[in-house]
């Protein structure tokens, strides 16, 4: 009896002190998946910058002119295409479909 | 006999150890009870690293979602005088990484200071070369530094931030609450080689960064409107320009171009005449594009019909002691024509018919005297004085755009409102805000200001501005395909050294909407002292013109024909 209560004392001091080295190897674990977020989002950001500058509409009309040779559609070399059934509006979306915040009826003149 | 001895040594020993035990006894009760207070503050500075935390500044997009400000991550460079051995010899290897002259770097390293920034917020690039040389005493930390990767696109609206990332200009200022990320300062346990252990809690340690705005601004047609104005300024040698793009049913502004450009990437070396937001904080006397809202004000009152006969006194006409002229010895004409014709003495008629009164309350009410209230910094409220301080001659003069002045901003609203079938809608920027998991925290809808003119006034004034371009000094703002509505203007600039009405320096401008039977755009070109030709239905038309066109194409709007072919195949 007491040899078994010796072992299982013992036991529980292993199981005590693995578990500590195992919080202290996890906490290291955390920190560095932390670095390495830090990394990979700081390069995500600047990728996300060069992208941006690369896609300026600047240097696109830049690139497309001087390195492709393109020109802008000229009069009448742009025709809208509709489906069948689909009537082009000229007018934009109906004013009901239009969200307007409040109305202000400060200085109204008349309705 | 040898008990003696044995126990005397026996005696010492225990002396011994018990002195021993005692002084470890002492020295446990000065660390642990005496000294505690103090040495637990230094433990503490050793294990634990107070590190502050600022989370990235809200990142600025259009309304599709490309980005024009963001924040990223750069190293900033600081040196360690104190624990430098030879700082000529870091100077030395510093200058070419950082492009710093070594004299300036050597004498920075020699100060007697334990802290001391060398270079902040450099490239990437050369943040690596440093950590390659691992120089002592030389450290490198990250902070975040504001791009704006389109480089002058939008720069007068965006305007930028500090190198402490707080907002100086534009909406960077404005919406600084918004944009700024929440600093937060951390405790950290430390292990003996100094790298972090146990963080407490994860999240906690991770500062909220800022909220992201999204803009009514279309990248698109802000780069169409930006070229087109450098172009133009460059062509009539003006001083500035400014062209506004709005969406008349709900005030959004789509593009806001100033000349000349900035890049906010560097703003060092520029003063703030630069950067100043010419379409709200500069006003000019409009002249002819006035005659518009003036001639909406006298329908609305039906002081005149589009029909109505007014006669243009051959060009000449006395008013307070001083003659106004006409461009051309106009004689009868219907009040549609002096619109078309841009009559200085028709406009005057038609302001003397009103009243001082009744146009001052129509003006007012068309904006003009008062901040839009945009959501940007620096608007001015331009100068509309009331009747009571008005002189002999300023009815007539106003009617024709002068004693008043206006900003760009200012007047398109006035413009927008006529397109909107006579509802002014507030001008705005920002659409949306949202926090970093991309919830809307604050939504702007398109707000009604208030009705000026009914909608027969608003309908009216368009036919008679189409005819403008159709038959009158707009003609150069005419885009094949659509029905354009517009008035042009061309103001002399008062003299500063004279006081008077220059007669070389003028304000060109061009303000109108398209397709006049349902506006998608309203805009207006304004040139500032354009040399040589200074009309602005020859300066400024020809650039709504090709501004129109390009946006039209893009926005995907049918020209009027296509419409009637689509709609005479549907009919068969």
């Amino acid at each position: 009896m007491k040899a078994i209560t010796l072992v299982a004392g013992v036991l529980l001091v292993f199981v005590f002190v693995w578990e500590r080295v195992d919080v202290v190897r996890l906490g290291y674990q955390i920190e560095r998946l932390k670095t390495q977020k830090i990394l990979l989002e700081r390069e995500r950001d600047q990728l996300r910058v060069k992208v941006s500058t690369l896609a300026a509409p600047e240097r696109i009309a830049k690139v497309a002119t001087e390195r492709l040779g393109l020109v802008p559609p000229q009069q009448g070399q742009v025709l809208m295409v509709h489906l069948p059934g689909e009537i082009p509006s000229l007018t934009p979306p109906p004013a009901e479909l239009i969200r307007v915040a409040r109305h202000d009826s400060i200085g109204r003149i008349r309705q | 006999m040898t008990a003696g001895p044995s126990r005397g040594r026996r005696y010492v020993m225990l002396l011994l150890l018990l002195c021993g035990f005692c002084i470890v006894l002492f020295r446990l009760v000065t660390l642990q009870v005496l000294q505690a207070a103090e040495l637990t503050v230094k433990a503490d500075r050793q294990h634990q690293k107070t590190v502050s935390f600022e989370g990235a500044r809200g990142m600025v997009s259009d309304r599709h979602g490309k980005v024009l400000a963001m924040n990223v991550e750069v190293p900033s460079v600081f040196g360690v005088p104190t624990s430098l051995e030879s700082p000529s010899t870091v100077a030395r290897h510093l200058s070419p990484v950082l492009n710093i002259r070594r004299e300036e770097l050597d004498k920075k390293l020699r100060q007697d200071k334990s802290f001391v920034w060398l270079a902040r917020k450099v490239e990437p690039e050369q943040g690596r070369r440093l950590q390659q040389l691992s120089l002592d005493g030389i450290g490198v930390v990250m902070e975040g530094r504001r791009f704006y990767p389109k480089g002058p696109l939008l720069a007068h609206v965006l305007g930028f931030s500090g190198m402490d990332g707080q907002g100086l200009e534009g909406l960077e200022r404005l919406y600084d609450s918004h944009l700024h990320g929440e600093k937060r300062v951390t405790v950290l346990q430390r292990d003996a080689l100094g790298r972090t252990v146990f963080p407490k809690d994860v999240a906690e340690q991770t500062p909220t960064p800022g909220h992201a705005l999204t803009l009514t601004i279309d990248e698109v047609i802000q780069y169409i409107a930006e070229k087109e104005l450098e172009e133009a300024v460059t062509h009539s040698r003006a001083k500035s320009g400014t062209i506004i793009v709005m969406e008349p049913q709900t005030g959004a502004v789509l593009a806001m171009a100033v000349s000349p450009r900035f890049d906010p990437n560097v703003v060092t070396a520029l003063t703030p005449d630069r950067w100043r937001n010419r379409a709200l904080t500069d006003t000019y006397e409009p002249g002819s594009t006035m005659k518009a809202m003036v001639a909406a004000a006298a329908l609305e009152e039906k002081v005149m019909t589009p029909g109505s006969m007014v006669f243009g006194e051959n060009g000449q006409m006395v008013v307070a002691n001083t003659t106004i002229h006409d461009h051309d010895k106009l004689g009868w004409m219907t009040f549609s024509e002096v619109i078309q014709k841009s009559s200085n003495i028709g406009a005057a008629k038609t302001g003397m018919a009103l009243g001082d009164q009744r146009l001052y309350r129509y003006l007012q009410a068309f904006g003009f005297g008062h901040r839009t209230e945009i959501d940007l910094p620096g608007e001015v409220s331009g100068l509309l004085k009331a009747p009571k301080e008005w002189g002999r001659r300023s009815l007539a003069s106003i009617s024709m755009g002068q004693e008043v002045g206006v900003t760009p901003l200012q007047m398109v609203s006035a413009v927008a409102t006529l397109a909107n079938g006579g509802v002014m809608m507030k001008p705005y920027v920002v659409s949306e805000v949202r926090d970093q998991k991309g919830r809307v925290l604050k939504e702007v809808l398109p707000q009604v200001k208030r009705r000026v003119v009914s909608p027969e006034t608003a309908r009216a004034m368009t036919t008679m501005l189409e005819g403008v371009v159709t038959n009158g000094t707009g003609a150069k703002a005419a885009i094949p395909g659509f029905r354009v509505a517009g008035k042009t203007g061309t103001a002399q600039k008062v003299d500063s050294r004279t006081g008077a009405y220059s007669s070389t320096q003028f304000v060109g401008s061009f303000v109108g909407y398209v397709p006049a039977e349902s506006p998608r755009l309203a805009m207006i070109v304004v040139l500032d002292e354009p040399q040589g030709e200074s009309w602005g239905g020859v300066v400024a038309a020809p650039v709504f013109r090709r501004v129109g066109e390009q946006v039209l194409m893009y926005l995907g709007v049918p020209r009027e024909d296509t419409v009637k072919i689509a709609l005479a195949m549907k009919d068969h």
